[in-house]
């Protein structure tokens, strides 16, 4: 292979890693839970921030960009951070909103506060660089190849610490899904009144959830800003949100492979499918083609399947009857026909 | 800070809650009847400001373009609900993939606006009007019409829901739609009538938020949209009185945290608003109206 297709398949591998861990907590918190997560992008972002200032070194005055709590932390304490920033966040959006809010006003208040936290990123110019955002993010352990971050083998390297990461997400999204716990966030997600009545603690697994996903929400953003070494507040603006969740409704909630493709076909896919279209007009017309895309791919999902490419398995506990087959004691049973037809007769 | 900017700002106060308090009644008029959170709300308020626009560009009043838009608001909005999301609901789409559905028409009606008008700024045709002054408030001919335009239509609805036959049913299935329908009430058609007063409304407020902000995009609609819910949320969505107060508290508050602080942060204001009343008072300013329902078939 050439090296620009190594480079691009690198830039692919990376980008599909990325959207991979995100869509991995958000169907953690949606798909499992049914949490309407309508601010998760914010937890990207953060993620994203806090990773690239913690890179960037001290802001000095004389520099062109200026944002707050500039450090040089070695390579794995960045995303360690972004991942914490990430959950530290949702801790706190869980203990203001989840706890008192009805779930569709509290996806209303993520998507107002994605809203806001937009507007002071842009505003408030010496927070993390205003509407031109952070750039000369440096790569992470670019010296041991040489300090070539073009090189072919560090962004080979680069996509296999991403996937790896991207894996690691996905298998703990499975474990948990697949545990004990898991079976009590589907109860959650199912009916939340009676999963409290059988003496599950909505708030605390809510809490646990959405600092899982906010974490890898999180990480997720640290690693996407540590590869393309910029970041602004036109990336992560509130419909970005809404491409996550097309991904989980077209590739399938609350299972792996499901979100796995939702987020290869929608933000991958899409994103990059656009560019080998021909130029139709300008650029602005393609652009508006691409959002008429996802706009119009959960319509059709919806439409013809509502549970995604990859639905959710069918859980039934081990050695339960068949379907059809009676569960009830033969002679109830017959009582009640008994009393049924009598009735009828009457 | 001077207290005569603070009252200018209490002006263009009354001027934005006009406008909010049209769409958060429109809003909330939907969801109170059939429980869909519907944020193509914006799409029908941008398509109507284009259609207006399209009939201003050959040289017609533009209150007579208003009026033209608010039927075009009022057809668009009851297409959408009796041929996009009654078949979804039908097909047995809950209330939380209606949300998604709604944003998903959103989006396509945003973005095809795009594809047809492009990206650049466009403003009415309005002949200048005469400049009025009271003390501090300098308010133009063309905004009190939008205040009195909108004090008459909300009005209209009140006397509409409160006086009229049509306004009992309507009230009647919106609290209730299967004892609605053995009660006798054609629901479906009381749906539609619904859908088209709150798309009316919806059309109104599209023109009149282009003409106050002079020029505007194919996102204008869509930037108010946020306010426009949090209004309507403040005052306990599905409630028209709710709203109506609800956009008066917004309105004002982002007005006179302009002339205050950056104007950059009015918006904020108003979400920092939505938020502290929603930690505190989590059904919203008024909870009584607020029950969790499914959507209504």
């Amino acid at each position: 292979m050439s090296n620009p297709i190594i480079y691009y398949v690198t830039l692919l591998a990376v980008y599909g890693a990325v959207y991979a861990m995100a869509c991995a907590g958000l169907s953690l918190e949606f798909g499992v839970t049914g949490v309407i997560n309508f601010g998760y992008i914010i937890f990207q972002a953060a993620g994203a921030y806090t990773a690239a200032v913690l890179t960037l070194g001290p802001s000095s005055s004389s520099d062109f960009q200026h944002y707050i709590g500039g450090a040089r932390w070695p390579f794995p304490l960045p995303l360690i951070a972004a991942a914490v920033v990430g959950a530290a966040l949702s801790a706190g959006v869980a203990v203001l909103g989840i706890r008192r809010l009805r779930s569709d006003y509290l996806a209303i208040v993520l998507l107002v506060a994605s809203l806001i936290a937009t507007t002071v990123a842009t505003n408030a110019t010496r927070l993390v660089g205003g509407a031109a955002g952070l750039a000369l993010v440096p790569h992470p352990l670019v010296s041991l190849f040489n300090n070539n971050a073009q090189g072919v083998g560090y962004n080979v390297a680069f996509a296999v610490g991403a996937a790896v990461l991207a894996a690691l997400c996905l298998l703990i999204v499975h474990r948990i899904t697949e545990s004990p716990y898991g079976r009590r966030l589907r109860a959650l997600r199912e009916n939340e009144l009676a999963a409290e009545a059988q003496g599950i603690s909505t708030f605390r697994m809510h809490l646990v959830v959405v600092m899982v996903g906010g974490a890898m929400a999180g990480l997720s953003g640290g690693i996407l800003v540590q590869y393309i070494s910029a970041w602004a507040p036109s990336g992560w603006f509130y419909p970005e949100t809404f491409v996550f969740f097309t991904a989980l409704i077209v590739g399938g909630m609350a299972n792996n492979w499901g979100a796995l493709l939702g987020a290869i076909l929608v933000p991958l896919g899409i994103g990059e499918g656009v560019r080998y279209l021909p130029t139709i007009g300008s650029a602005t017309l393609t652009t508006a083609l691409q959002w008429i895309v996802i706009g119009l791919l959960p319509l059709v999902i919806f439409w013809f399947r509502p549970q995604g490419i990859i639905p959710e398995r069918r859980r039934r506990f081990a050695g339960a009857p068949r379907a059809g087959t009676p569960v009830v004691d033969r002679s109830l049973v017959n009582g009640a026909e008994l009393t049924a037809s009598s009735r009828g007769r009457s | 800070m001077n207290g005569s900017a603070i009252v200018a700002a209490l002006g263009f106060g009354i001027v934005t809650a006009s406008i909010l308090s049209l769409g958060a009644v429109g809003f909330t008029l939907q969801y109170g009847m059939s429980n869909v959170f519907n944020l193509a709300f914006a799409g029908v308020m941008a398509g109507a400001e284009y259609v207006a626009l399209a009939i201003n560009r050959s040289g017609v009043n533009i209150w007579i373009c208003m009026a033209l838009a608010a039927l075009f608001g009022g057809f668009a909005s009851l297409v959408l609900n009796k041929f996009v999301y009654m078949p979804f609901i039908r097909r047995g789409v809950k209330a939380f993939g209606m949300v998604i559905i709604t944003l998903s028409v959103w989006t396509v009606i945003q973005y095809v606006i795009l594809a047809i008008v492009g990206s650049t700024a466009s403003s009415f045709r309005v002949s200048g009007s005469h400049l009025y002054v009271v003390g501090a408030i300098r308010l133009n001919g063309t905004q009190l019409i939008v205040i009195a335009i909108a004090v008459v239509l909300l009005l209209l609805l009140e006397a509409f829901l409160r006086m009229t036959l049509w306004g009992k049913a309507v009230r009647g299935a919106a609290a209730n739609a299967p004892l609605a329908r053995t009660s006798g009430i054609n629901v479906a058609r009381v749906m539609d009538v619904t859908w088209f007063i709150s798309g009316v409304f919806a059309g109104v407020a599209g023109v009149a938020l282009a003409m106050n902000v002079v020029s505007f995009t194919y996102t204008t609609a869509g930037g108010f949209l946020v306010v426009l819910v949090a209004a309507a949320i403040l005052g306990g969505v599905g409630r028209p009185s709710g709203a109506m107060f609800g956009a008066l508290i917004v309105g004002l508050a982002t007005e006179v945290s302009a002339a205050i602080f950056n104007p950059a942060y009015k918006d904020v204001t108003a979400f920092v608003l939505l938020a502290i009343v929603l930690v505190a008072k989590p059904a919203g300013l008024f909870p009584e109206a607020v029950q969790r329902k499914e959507v209504v078939l």
